[in-house]
């Protein structure tokens, strides 16, 4: 499954990396998150690991995550290395005057068959407002700072 | 009488003989992994459970879980639970769980063990923690789990308190898990504790009870050795803070049973209607 929602910052790109670019930060903005925890001592970047889970359904969903991308002001992706398949990307890109366009992806597969596969499609409406909300605190989180 | 009594001696070791050893690598974490999904949609779907504050088990070690169980022989809070374990530390972690010698050695529930199911006794469990594992216990057991449905939000482990000196021995924390709702997926009615005395279940099987309940699909259920469809009742679930052993096994244990009867009270006062939660 893959979802993808994306809104307008009324800040520069800047402004947004500073809070898209430090995954330390994230407990701030991201919506039904569980836990998000550094799994090693690397500075935010490539190879950086976190463990994360976010309340999909009944219980914690997630696992050890590793960043894969790190383009500054552009991209941070990351896929996940125990858990359910998982790839997130958060996308900063110009929208204009003083504006920025964020996209936020996730994609995710889960194990089991058919029944990874129900999973999946039962679990994409919950995972879908999650990713809406996220974008939606991240807005209201840079926009109050800047 | 003796011709009596060397009849019971001889069925009870047939069932022991069938009880499997306990072997800790019959865990097997890419089935419990592949199962994830179809326990996620019952948990989520069926029982809309909700299983709370899993950051107060400590991050690794090992770590003996004790809660309060309900449900009969059907009890969800179990596989819920396990769900949520597997979910949040990852199927890579090892987590096992103690069941009832006729659960275990019962042929269709084989995969039980794969999930890391083995059967409840010291020995069993000492392994499991030395082996560096999570372990889940229920002390209550097949004692706590057939309390008439009006008691269902009582902790009531019938006095057993051998967990304490496990958790001593093996020098780990105590984590005490509360939970509701089980003892809503049947009316139990009595745990005919004095039918299993009746029929010598007690000798032959380990069988404290032969328990009554109106359940799904039999109606009258006598024994429920054959399991029934559990009510869709809401499940919750609340990890509590670590327990230290300290004190004398009664003072632990009172300290434990305290901790489990308030987050079952605090768990219990959230529901407004039986089974719908």
């Amino acid at each position: 499954m893959r979802v993808e929602r994306h809104c307008v910052i009324n800040a520069d790109r800047d402004t947004v990396w500073k809070i898209v670019g430090d995954p330390d930060a994230y407990p701030s903005f991201m919506t039904s998150l569980e836990r998000w925890e550094s799994a090693d001592d690397k500075p935010p970047g490539v190879g950086s690991r976190y463990t994360v889970h976010w309340k999909i359904g009944s219980v914690p969903v997630g696992g050890l995550i590793e960043v894969v991308e790190f383009d500054d002001l552009r991209d941070l992706a990351w896929v996940g290395i125990t858990g359910v398949t998982l790839r997130g990307r958060i996308r900063l890109r110009d929208a204009g005057e003083g504006r920025t366009k964020v996209t936020f992806r996730l994609s995710y597969q889960a194990p089991g068959g058919i029944w990874g596969y129900i999973a999946d499609r039962v679990a994409v409406r919950q995972v879908g407002r999650t990713t809406a909300s996220t974008l939606k605190r991240l807005k209201a989180l840079v926009e109050s700072n800047d | 009488m003796g011709s009596l009594g060397d009849v019971m001696e001889w069925a009870r070791k047939q069932v022991a003989s069938r009880v499997p050893k306990a072997d800790l690598d019959q865990r097997d974490p890419d089935y419990i992994r592949d199962q994830l999904p179809v326990t996620w949609l019952l948990a989520s779907l069926y029982f809309r459970a909700d299983v709370t504050h899993l950051d107060r088990i400590p991050a690794e070690g090992p770590v003996l879980l004790v809660g309060n169980h309900s449900g009969g022989n059907v009890p969800p809070d179990t596989f819920v639970f396990t769900l949520a374990f597997c979910s949040y530390f990852g199927v890579e972690r090892p987590f096992y769980q103690l069941a009832h010698n006729l659960v275990v050695s019962a042929p269709p529930l084989g995969w039980l063990r794969k999930f890391g199911t083995v059967a409840a006794n010291p020995e069993n469990a000492r392994l499991a923690l030395e082996s560096g594992a999570a372990l889940l216990v229920y002390p209550g057991g097949d004692y706590e789990v057939f309390r008439p449905s009006w008691e269902g939000h009582k902790v009531d482990f019938g006095g057993r308190m051998g967990y304490v000196r496990l958790a001593r021995e093996a020098g780990v924390p105590i984590v005490p898990v509360a939970s509701v709702g089980g003892q809503e997926t049947a009316l139990f009615l009595n745990r005919g504790q004095w039918l299993a005395k009746l029929l010598f279940a007690d000798k032959l099987l380990r069988l404290k009870s032969i328990p009554i309940s109106l359940a799904l699909p039999w109606g009258l259920n006598i024994s429920d050795l054959a399991g029934h469809i559990p009510l869709p009742a809401k499940i919750a679930i609340e990890v509590q803070e670590p327990v230290d052993v300290d004190g004398d096994d009664q003072a632990v244990h009172d300290k434990v049973v305290a901790s489990l009867q308030a987050g079952v009270d605090r768990l219990a006062a959230r529901r407004r209607f039986p089974v719908i939660g």
